[in-house]
């Protein structure tokens, strides 16, 4: 376990070595699958330690509803409108379904939450590194590639390394950004190069036709989504 | 640690060796981050001390309303020379004051809830956060824009590997310490254009060791990023011009 640390450690600094060390292991994409579960786990429990920190900091969020309500209640304007029973029914209702999404979207602390991502971000983080082996493979084979599948999604899970950027997140409100995003794409591009020994723009390009693929996939799907849309509720509306 | 200060000394005074034996370590780019992380730390230290500071200072909650208010009516009172080229109704201030205070009154009454902790500690965490938070803040600037700068290197005949070429232009960030004294009046503003231009100009002297080519071939690699961007967000605002002049005439 120590070795696999360490390996994720060294390949978040982006040297060859740990990339190359990757591909001569024995059983590169079970060491590849410890090291995706290990960094996923690490981070969704010291995730669990910052948001129940920033709980323990934050007043109740029912409570501030209330005082924001009460506050909307005072306003010169607001009393008027408020006079109207069909306005205040349906700014109540409005109300209330925004304070049981917006807080969350915009990162209220949820101990449940952190709680189940000790599950499911090893699940994402698995089936996110499969994928992306997979396609990225196809690709760099295409593009004259010489490695194993086994040998890509072991090297390929080293791409999970900038996760570990994320256990600073055991200190609550501090923000880590995007960087993790750019670093994960900077690690994929040193893992293929070293797993199929392609030259840098040969590397380059498998590193992002799978992103590419993935967009054309999205598109259509929103196209064909869209379509069916419009020829349902366009059929229904012409009748 | 002694030996990353002497790097980020011969960094600072553009001592040729000092670059070309950092881009040439098996760690370049774990040292290039350390000392990224340093430096921003070291600014931000003066800030995060004040902030601490005035969280844990007592305060009564009268005096923190007379205040806010008073600088509201403060802000205000500055419109005043902009007046004419504004053309605000008369009794705009009273009005925005009117509306202002029950938003005033709704954030003192939410800070005054109570918290499963004591109320110091979430402050000094939130400082602290927002302290440690300003290295990923920078890395995420670095790193978004050197990716392309890279890319241009790459193609421009550059023969840095990646780790080479970040862990070389992570040192820009070594004169950035000084903008601990940011907080100075006057001398703030002055401080952060000089370590703005030294920090480019370390950019640029790192990107070519890293390369092995030559400072004119540098500067085209930071600086096409930046061109190509503009001329995107140009056409994208010409085309918008377009589509909204087109949509007006029709």
């Amino acid at each position: 376990m120590k070795t696999l640390i360490r390996r994720a450690w060294d390949a978040l600094f982006l040297s060859k070595a740990p990339y190359a060390e990757m591909r001569e292991e024995s059983n590169p994409p079970l060491r590849g699958l410890s090291i995706v579960i290990i960094v996923a786990v690490a981070v969704a429990l010291v995730g669990l330690v910052g948001t129940a920190l920033e709980w323990a900091t934050t007043p109740k969020l029912s409570d501030i509803q209330r005082i924001v309500l009460e506050g909307i209640q005072k306003m010169e304007g607001f009393r008027e409108l408020e006079e109207n029973p069909e306005f205040r029914e349906r700014f109540l209702r409005w109300y209330e379904t925004g304070w049981r999404v917006f807080p969350h979207l915009f990162g209220a602390p949820n101990i449940v939450r952190a709680a189940l991502r000790i599950v499911l971000l090893p699940l994402s983080l698995t089936f996110t590194w499969l994928l992306y082996g997979l396609v990225a493979h196809l690709f760099a084979r295409l593009l004259g590639g010489t490695g194993t599948l086994g040998q890509m999604l072991g090297c390929t899970a080293l791409g999970v390394a900038p996760q570990l950027l994320n256990l600073a997140t055991f200190l609550p409100y501090v923000a880590i950004g995007g960087v993790v995003g750019t670093w994960t794409l900077l690690c994929r591009y040193v893992a293929l190069k070293t797993c199929h020994r392609l030259t840098w723009g040969r590397a380059l390009a498998a590193t992002l036709l799978p992103y590419a693929a993935l967009a054309v996939v999205v598109s259509s799907f929103a196209c064909l989504g869209s379509a069916a849309t419009a020829l349902i509720f366009g059929g229904g509306t012409s009748q | 640690m002694k030996e990353l200060l002497q790097l980020a000394r011969s960094v600072l005074l553009f001592k040729h060796e000092a670059y070309v034996q950092h881009v040439a370590r098996a760690d370049v780019l774990k040292r290039g981050l350390t000392l990224l992380v340093l430096a921003t730390l070291v600014a931000g230290t003066i800030s995060f001390i004040v902030n601490v500071v005035e969280d844990l200072r007592p305060r009564n909650l009268e005096t923190q309303r007379r205040e806010t208010e008073e600088s509201l009516r403060e802000s205000l009172e500055s419109l005043e020379p902009m007046r004419q080229y504004l053309d605000l109704p008369p009794g705009f201030e009273r009005e925005l004051l009117k509306y202002a205070r029950p938003n005033i009154e709704i954030g003192f009454r939410i800070a005054a809830l109570p918290t499963p902790l004591p109320k110091p500690v979430g402050s000094v965490l939130q400082d602290l956060g927002a302290f440690l938070s300003s290295p990923f803040s920078r890395m995420a600037k670095w790193l978004g824009y050197g990716i392309w700068v890279l890319l241009v290197a790459k193609l421009l005949g550059g023969r840095a590997t990646v780790s080479q070429a970040l862990g070389a232009t992570a040192l820009y960030a070594v004169p950035h310490a000084l903008d601990i004294l940011s907080p100075v009046p006057c001398l703030g503003g002055v401080i952060g254009l000089v370590t703005t231009i030294w920090g480019i100009a370390i950019y640029v002297k790192a990107l070519a060791v890293a390369n092995g080519f030559s400072v004119g071939r540098a500067v085209a690699s930071v600086v096409v990023p930046a061109l190509v961007i503009g001329a995107l967000a140009l056409t994208g605002l010409l085309g918008i011009l377009i589509l909204a002049l087109m949509s007006a005439g029709g």
